[in-house]
């Protein structure tokens, strides 16, 4: 165990690298946007939506990146019309059990794995696109990252209430004078780009990490929509910055390591709430 | 050197590797094919999903001692499906939610324990499934999951039926829904933890849910859906492994394809026999 | 007396052929309809036209304003974190959602609540209030939009009778106002006490003031097999109730 604990590199010399700080300023734009918008996917049970539009990407990137064309605008793209796909569908009632939409991911991955490695080639970096890196992070990924925190933050502050209304009362939220078939679809489409925004961090597989988890914890606790978000973000930097530092130090990729690290606190967080003593303190008084 | 019609069949039995994946395909597809109509009969391909991502820190730790895959994807199935079951008890948080992240968690261990560079593991054969690699443990395994599977499948089918066509009335007349799906999670958790082996863990959904895709609503009893099953699902693994044979694509990822391909062939025609239809009218 | 609410032959469907047809009728500013019916008899599907949801496939509809909805308090999400302040302060999105509540929404919302005699429970959780509660929380909801019309889906529908009092006192507030309601309802002896009777039934059965359109033959029509007559009214008339299947929806 000492053993262990002896090879933890100091966070003040990972700090002097400077593709330490990039990926850790990285990593912190977009544990904002994911704890904001993570808030609303809890709300709006969309926790599922969020993890297949990063893997529906994969086969995007394997192929932009044999072309030579713009990876993030191919993953762009198959994220959006995943999102308008998605839309479109919950509007018919389409595929209860979500059958057709595990194959569709099923199919991206075989592809995408099937192209990478026999067609392509470039077998070796399939581990990045799936996972993520937090070594080779350039600057126009952080500015990416940045545009995605900025992005979301504004479209909480317009949009908030109304998500929070629809996700509510969907039946009656029409009558209340709110656009909520847009703002479901603007929803769906934030979730799109942001997670485009994130996959070169944390990879195709581990969006939920940044966009789910932190939320999932923060709604544990939370009793107003407005404590869910602070809470979420909150907890989501926290998670990205010590997910970062053990990647860097067991030398694995951020994605697996910010995911493990958030499921854990998730169940911490659920065993000492279900403890006795501390058994249903759920806010019955919420602060106005 | 151009290869005859005849060769292009007789080839890959030759292979012994490609003879063993070819038989473990058919084993395969005799049980999960049959399977995949109750799949859809019970609407658990998100489920079957969950088991599939969640068992991988098994397979690793498996992988890593070097037992063989069953015993890891075992394991694996059985921690994956508890915790699950323990993170949906929360209402706020919602089953899905909660099920996603028991998934990423574990999904994410398996990945972290494959990669860390002192242990090497294939990583992606975990993933992306590896039928080229199956061993003769692997098809005493599959063999295995056909008999007991298949004679368990054959005991439920009357509450099977029962309780998807109408679980209230089928409580009500004696039979224990709960507990009839309970025994169906359990013949899935076990399909899944065999066929984890040849398709991965990312793909191992499409021999679960794609053949009663492909069949659609087209079959007029349950039995003839499930046989319709078992043909689509074997003969889709039989392609797969010949393309990967001839085409030089991986092996696993060339079957997942392959029955993805028949689940859309069968979508589009039930989508076509749809928009000829007039839609009922709602209240 | 202006209308707040005129229907001219109209016929609703939802994409197929019309599941409501031939609607004539006109409410006048400050007046109760109660609107009869089976389950799938029309009546959510009339309300849905009127707030614009539902396209008609004939005949012209009106209604002044945009009219506020009160649902069953069942379709809203008891888990949710939000407080019974909050829900009445969803009622001032309206038209200007993109903006954050100000303390004069706050107000109004506060002030709502109080109408419905919640004041004291406004920062409760909404899944922690009991039905009659919740139902009271979403008409506060509906107040706060300061509609001339407001729609009522069951609303009475399994309330405790404090909160049913409530509630009825609330109507006829609202009418002083000078503001028009629309209740749906399965109760045809409550529906006595409104100004008009609305009586639907995948077409329009009857319309006009309970005691003249309230007829055997009228409910027979509207009720069909669902219809039981009670012995030993008031006159010696016979009494009439609904016997109502619930379906689940």
């Amino acid at each position: 165990m000492t053993a262990l604990l002896a090879g933890l590199p100091e966070p003040a010399y990972l700090l002097e690298l400077r593709s330490t700080r990039m990926a850790a300023l990285e990593l912190g734009l977009l544990a904002v946007a994911g704890g904001v918008s993570g808030a609303f996917v809890v709300l709006r049970r969309l926790a599922f939506f969020s993890h297949a539009v990063g893997t529906a990407t994969f086969p995007g990137l394997v192929v932009a990146g044999a072309a030579g064309f713009s990876a993030r605008l191919a993953a762009l793209a198959v994220a959006v019309a995943y999102a308008l796909g998605t839309d479109r569908a919950a509007r018919s009632g389409r595929d209860p059990g979500g059958a057709a939409t595990g194959l569709m991911l099923v199919a991206a991955l075989g592809a995408g794995t099937i192209l990478a490695s026999d067609v392509f080639e470039s077998g070796a970096g399939v581990d990045r696109l799936l996972f993520g890196t937090a070594v080779a992070l350039n600057g126009s990924d952080l500015a990416v990252a940045g545009g995605a925190a900025a992005l979301t933050l504004v479209a909480a502050a317009l949009l908030g209430r109304t998500w929070t209304a629809v996700s509510f009362d969907p039946s009656g939220a029409a009558a209340l004078g709110v656009p909520d078939r847009r703002a479901e679809v603007a929803l769906l489409l934030l979730v799109a780009v942001t997670a485009v925004a994130a996959l070169p961090a944390v990879g195709s597989l581990l969006v939920t990490s940044l966009f789910v988890v932190p939320a999932a914890v923060a709604r544990l606790f939370a009793g107003s929509v407005a404590s869910l978000v602070a809470l979420s973000v909150t907890i989501a930097v926290a998670q990205a910055l010590l997910g970062l530092y053990a990647s860097l130090w067991l030398d694995v990729p951020p994605g697996p390591a910010i995911a493990v690290l958030g499921a854990a606190t998730y169940a911490v967080a659920s065993l000492v709430l279900a403890l006795p003593f501390a058994a249903r303190r759920t806010p019955a008084e919420v602060a106005l | 050197m151009p290869v005859g019609p005849i060769e292009l069949l007789i080839d890959p039995w030759s292979s012994g590797i490609d003879r063993r994946a070819l038989l473990e395909v058919l084993l395969l597809g005799c049980v999960c094919g049959p399977l995949s109509f109750w799949v859809k009969s019970y609407r658990l391909a998100y489920p079957s999903e969950s088991l599939a991502h969640g068992l991988l820190p098994g397979l690793v730790l498996g992988a890593l001692a070097g037992a063989p895959l069953l015993l890891g994807a075992g394991a694996g199935v059985a921690v994956a499906a508890v915790a699950v079951a323990l993170a949906g008890r929360d209402e706020r948080i919602g089953s899905d939610t909660a099920t996603a992240v028991v998934v990423s968690g574990a999904f994410g261990l398996g990945v972290l324990l494959a990669l860390r560079p002192e242990a090497p593991t294939r990583l992606q054969e975990l993933l992306f499934g590896d039928p080229l690699g199956v061993t003769d443990t692997d098809l005493a395994a599959a063999g295995g999951l056909v008999l007991v599977g298949g004679a368990a499948l054959l005991l439920l089918h009357r509450p099977l039926v029962a309780v998807a066509f109408d679980r209230a009335s089928a409580g009500a007349a004696g039979l224990a829904p709960g507990k009839v799906r309970v025994a169906l999670l359990l013949v899935l958790a076990a399909a899944v933890a065999v066929a984890v082996q040849g398709l991965g863990s990312l793909l191992v959904l499409a021999v679960l849910a794609a053949p009663a895709a492909a069949v659609g609503d087209r079959a007029s009893t349950p039995g003839r859906a499930m046989a319709a099953g078992a043909a689509v699902a074997a003969g889709a693994g039989v392609v797969g492994i010949y393309s990967s044979f001839h085409l030089g694509g991986a092996a696993g990822a060339s079957v997942a394809l392959a029955l993805c391909a028949a689940a859309a062939v069968g979508g589009l025609r039930d989508g076509v026999r749809r928009r000829g239809r007039p839609g009922p009218t709602a209240a | 007396m202006s209308a707040a609410v005129t229907v001219e032959d109209a016929a609703v469907g939802y994409g197929g052929p019309p599941v409501l047809a031939g609607v004539t009728f006109s409410a006048g500013r400050g007046t109760s309809v109660c609107v009869l019916g089976p389950n799938g008899g029309g009546k959510t599907t009339l309300f849905r036209a009127m707030m614009g949801q539902l396209p008609l496939s004939g005949g012209r509809l009106w209604v002044d304003g945009r009219p506020a909805y009160v649902a069953q308090s069942g379709h809203a999400r008891l888990d949710f974190p939000v407080s019974g302040l909050d829900v009445a302060l969803m009622g001032t999105l309206g038209g200007r959602w993109w903006l954050p509540a100000r303390k004069a929404d706050r107000e109004r919302a506060s002030d709502a609540l109080r109408r419905v005699g919640l004041a004291d429970r406004a920062g409760i959780r909404f899944g922690e209030l009991s039905g009659g509660q919740r139902q009271r929380v979403l008409i506060a909801r509906a107040l706060v939009q300061d509609s001339a019309v407001l729609l009522f889906d069951e609303p009475l529908a399994g309330i405790d009778p404090t909160s049913a009092e409530t509630i009825g006192a609330v109507f006829a507030e609202l009418r002083a106002e000078g503001r028009t309601l629309l209740v749906s309802s399965h109760d045809v002896e409550g529906a006595l006490a409104f100004d008009a009777v609305l009586c639907l039934n995948g077409s329009q059965v009857a319309y006009g003031h309970p005691n003249e359109v309230l007829d055997r033959q009228a409910l027979q029509d509207t009720y069909g097999s669902e219809l039981i007559v009670l012995p030993g009214g008031g006159d010696g008339e016979p009494r009439h109730a609904v016997a109502v299947q619930h379906h689940d929806h």
